[in-house]
């Protein structure tokens, strides 16, 4: 009954997210509303990742796989918003 | 040979099943790069014009988004709770537990639908050769933000429907298969479905939520 207790905490946490961020949106923060935005996602995807999909349970390789793919997006949009920002534009 | 692998590569069931979900992983981090790239333009395009992209926001039905989203989550739940009872197993909670997903995925693409439809009746789909009128600042850039709109929820969408379409696959042919293949098969689509879900996480605020 524990894993169906964590289903249930992971869910409420996920709705309180999205109200959470639905809400933010209404309130000018200046500037720092879609920063916050994207931290509930990270947050959101954290939630799923870790208590939907086991990852934290499920050994080193898919860690790796998704250090990997963290990897090679950090490359993709570091190098593009390097360029774009600091490039000759 | 142990019966309870379905593949001879595999001496145990414990390993088959850890082959099984690396291999979900690797290809959930696959996906990230094509949604991750598509991301990226959408990211810079928003940087550099903002306020049209804002203008453009505010004609999604924020309602129908929010909507969407907590349908998504419940499903990624419905999802967990079949992997859970599947592993246990608990075949038949694990098979309605499954068709509850696909209903909910079914209603998030009729909802998505709906969405369509109405910004097509709005005319601000600029996609399939439709009309374009775009009242406010910067039609052009606005035009944009629609076009990558369109592409990125669609292609959400195909990933969901493929879901939905492998789950009922899954439930016509697991009919006879033995519990723990049966458990594998849960598990590999429950990687996938909670993958489009993260994506859709991410969706949502990046094209709904630009400065309300």
């Amino acid at each position: 009954m524990s894993e169906i207790r964590k289903l249930a905490v992971a869910y409420a946490a996920l709705l309180l997210l999205l109200v959470l961020t639905v809400g933010s949106s209404f309130i000018d923060l200046g500037g720092f509303n879609s920063g916050l935005n994207l931290a509930i996602a990270a947050a959101k995807a954290a939630i799923i990742a870790v208590l939907f999909m086991h990852l934290a349970a499920a050994g080193t390789l898919p860690r790796l796989a998704v250090a990997a793919a963290g990897l090679w997006l950090a490359i993709l949009f570091g190098l593009t918003l390097a360029g774009q920002w600091g490039g000759a534009s | 040979m142990s019966a309870s692998t379905q593949s001879v590569a595999f001496d145990t069931p414990a390993r088959e099943k850890a082959a099984d979900a690396f291999g979900m992983w690797v290809f959930a981090g696959s996906e990230a790069m094509l949604f991750g790239a598509i991301m990226l333009v959408f990211f810079v395009a928003r940087v550099s014009y903002g306020p049209a992209f804002a203008a453009a926001s505010k004609h999604l039905s924020l309602t129908l988004g929010a909507v969407n989203t907590a349908v998504l989550i419940t499903s990624s739940l419905t999802m967990a709770l079949a992997h859970f009872h599947a592993d246990a197993g608990r075949w038949r909670a694990a098979v309605w537990t499954l068709m509850a997903t696909a209903l909910l995925g079914a209603v998030f693409l009729v909802i998505k639908g709906t969405e369509y439809a109405m910004e097509f009746h709005e005319g601000i789909a600029p996609v399939l050769g439709a009309p374009f009128a775009f009242s406010g600042p910067d039609p052009v850039h606005a035009a944009f933000f629609f076009s990558l709109y369109f592409a990125m929820t669609a292609l959400h969408g195909l990933h969901l429907t493929c879901g939905i379409l492998v789950i009922v696959g899954l439930l016509a042919l697991s009919r006879g298969a033995d519990p723990s293949s049966r458990a594998r098969r849960v598990q590999a689509v429950g990687l996938y479905w909670h993958f489009v879900d993260i994506v859709w996480v991410f969706l949502f605020p990046v094209l709904y939520l630009i400065n309300r």
